[in-house]
């Protein structure tokens, strides 16, 4: 099986270890990604915030590019998700004079979503060799994977299922919270502190209380924002995964701490204490 | 007493005919008691500008504005609302008047973080993100000076460096918006600064932060779009 693959550039950055950890677990499922040739960011919020063209202009860029493959995409960021979905529908309406040469006939797959459907969880199940048991963890979705439902195509918006059906496939105990997918702020952390934290701070509140020890995401951006948030916290800390590390996790009989290395929120002592890393 | 009262209605016509209402309007009793609190002091004229800006809009955007019946369902499930000097219920309603500068001067069109909860909520299926993100856009194209330029500068920032080369790496991102005028001063006197260089280097020592950027070939057909969107021709 092959497809086209679209990184983006969270995961060239500050979510490398995301990126490695995708390649690990498509490898072990025998999945062949083709990384997209000279991609180019899709522009991300910037774009459409500034000038509605570039949002469909950018991500038309990578969408021809895949179009020479022939292969259907997955993007693993909600938002390079989101752009490409969005021009794709825009070009197709024809609205939009574009400089390369697009059909939008290719289909774009979330990565969770695509990871979700029937047999790729029996996949994932055959190949798992030490099931994360006891493992507590609330799914994460944010915003721009489901929203809005017209683009994504999420039919089940307003609690989305596709992370929890994959966490409960390797073994963790999923827990079902109202949080799933309220906005964690994104960048707007950085041009207005205060508005950034209060709605990550909320979202690490909800997930506390529901008793969970992880929170699982699959966005670059939700997974900064909740992991830098707890810096200088004490207390309970919750470390924030990405799904294919704890995939790659179950996977393999002898996890390494170094593929944790990256977490600000160092969920080694979680892990021992369960078990699930020696 | 009879001349008197002639004068004074001629007053009140030749008033109306050149377009002092706002004034006419002030002038009348009710207008005297203290307004309440929250209430704009200057009374505007409802339905004076006609529908120009309206069918703009929804030509624009392709949305069904006047489907809004106030139900303010967008500002209930907003997340940021109350960080808004407009709220998103309002923003519609304003679009209907015609109220473009009070749209354009908000807060709202740039706190708005695009997350589309408004839009996806919305019983009649007007689009309120597509249309705030839409403003913001009409707002970045006039000479009014944004009510939150950080906000603002950031997204500008963005597309400066992807336009530069084509994907966006975050330490040169930061680095950029840092390097823009004011910022760095604020963030000096707010002592933000220093956590932000902590903050970088622990980033930096767990291996999160790629110093080399990483650049796409194609980035004069890039460049090309731009120029295409300014309107510039090559």
């Amino acid at each position: 099986m092959k497809l086209s693959y679209y990184p983006g550039c969270s995961l060239e950055g500050m979510a490398s270890d995301y990126a490695r950890s995708i390649d690990t677990v498509f490898k072990d499922l025998g999945i062949d990604l083709i990384e997209i040739e000279d991609w180019s960011c899709c522009g991300a919020t910037a774009a459409h915030s500034l000038s509605e063209m570039m949002s469909v202009a950018l991500p038309a860029r990578n969408l021809a590019e895949a179009e020479k493959l022939g292969l259907d995409i997955v993007a693993p960021c909600a938002r390079c998700f989101n752009s490409l979905r969005f021009s794709q529908q825009m070009i197709k309406r024809q609205l939009f004079d574009i400089p390369w040469q697009v059909a939008g006939e290719i289909q774009v797959h979330d990565m969770t979503r695509f990871l979700a459907e029937p047999s790729m969880i029996k996949l994932i199940k055959e190949r798992i060799r030490k099931p994360l048991n006891g493992l507590k963890v609330v799914c994460y979705y944010g915003c721009q994977m489901v929203r809005p439902p017209k683009i994504t195509g999420f039919t089940d918006y307003e609690n989305p299922q596709t992370l929890d059906r994959i966490a409960a496939a390797i073994g963790a105990e999923v827990i079902d919270w109202s949080y799933k997918s309220t906005c964690c702020g994104a960048s707007i952390g950085i041009a207005r502190k205060e508005i950034g934290e209060s709605l990550t701070r909320r979202i690490l509140q909800k997930a506390q209380q529901t008793g969970a020890e992880a929170i699982v995401v699959s966005c670059p951006l939700c997974q900064s924002n909740l992991d830098i948030i707890q810096k200088n916290a004490s207390g309970i800390l919750t470390p924030v995964f990405y799904f294919t590390e704890l995939i790659r996790l179950a996977f393999e009989e002898n996890g390494s701490q170094k593929w944790f290395r990256q977490h600000i929120t160092d969920p080694v002592g979680l892990l021992r204490e369960k078990g699930l890393l020696n | 007493m009879l001349v008197g009262h002639v004068f004074q209605k001629a007053k009140l016509i030749r008033k109306s005919l050149f377009g002092e209402c706002e004034t006419m309007y002030k002038n009348l009793p009710d207008q005297e008691a203290a307004p309440e609190p929250g209430f704009r002091k200057e009374r505007k004229l409802i339905g004076d500008r006609g529908n120009y800006f309206l069918n703009r809009m929804q030509g624009e955007t392709g949305v069904n504005i006047s489907a809004c019946f106030q139900c303010e369902r967008c500002t209930n499930a907003c997340p940021v609302s109350h960080f808004m000097d407009t709220k998103p219920h309002q923003v519609i309603r304003y679009v209907q008047l015609g109220w473009r500068e009070d749209l354009l001067n908000s807060s709202t069109i740039w706190v708005c973080l695009s997350c589309e909860m408004c839009t996806t909520y919305c019983p009649n299926e007007v689009g309120v993100a597509e249309i705030i993100n839409h403003l913001r856009n009409m707002a970045a194209h006039s000479p009014i000076t944004p009510k939150e330029r950080n906000l603002a500068i950031f997204h500008q920032t963005f597309l400066e460096e992807l336009q530069r080369f084509g994907r966006v790496n975050e330490f040169w991102l930061m680095k950029s918006y840092n390097l823009k005028p004011n910022i760095l001063k604020e963030k000096i006197k707010t002592g933000m600064l220093k956590e932000e260089l902590l903050l970088g280097l622990t980033l930096w020592r767990k291996g999160r932060l790629r110093l080399a950027h990483p650049r796409t070939k194609a980035i004069k057909e890039i460049k090309e779009v731009y120029r295409q969107k300014r309107g510039e021709i090559a």
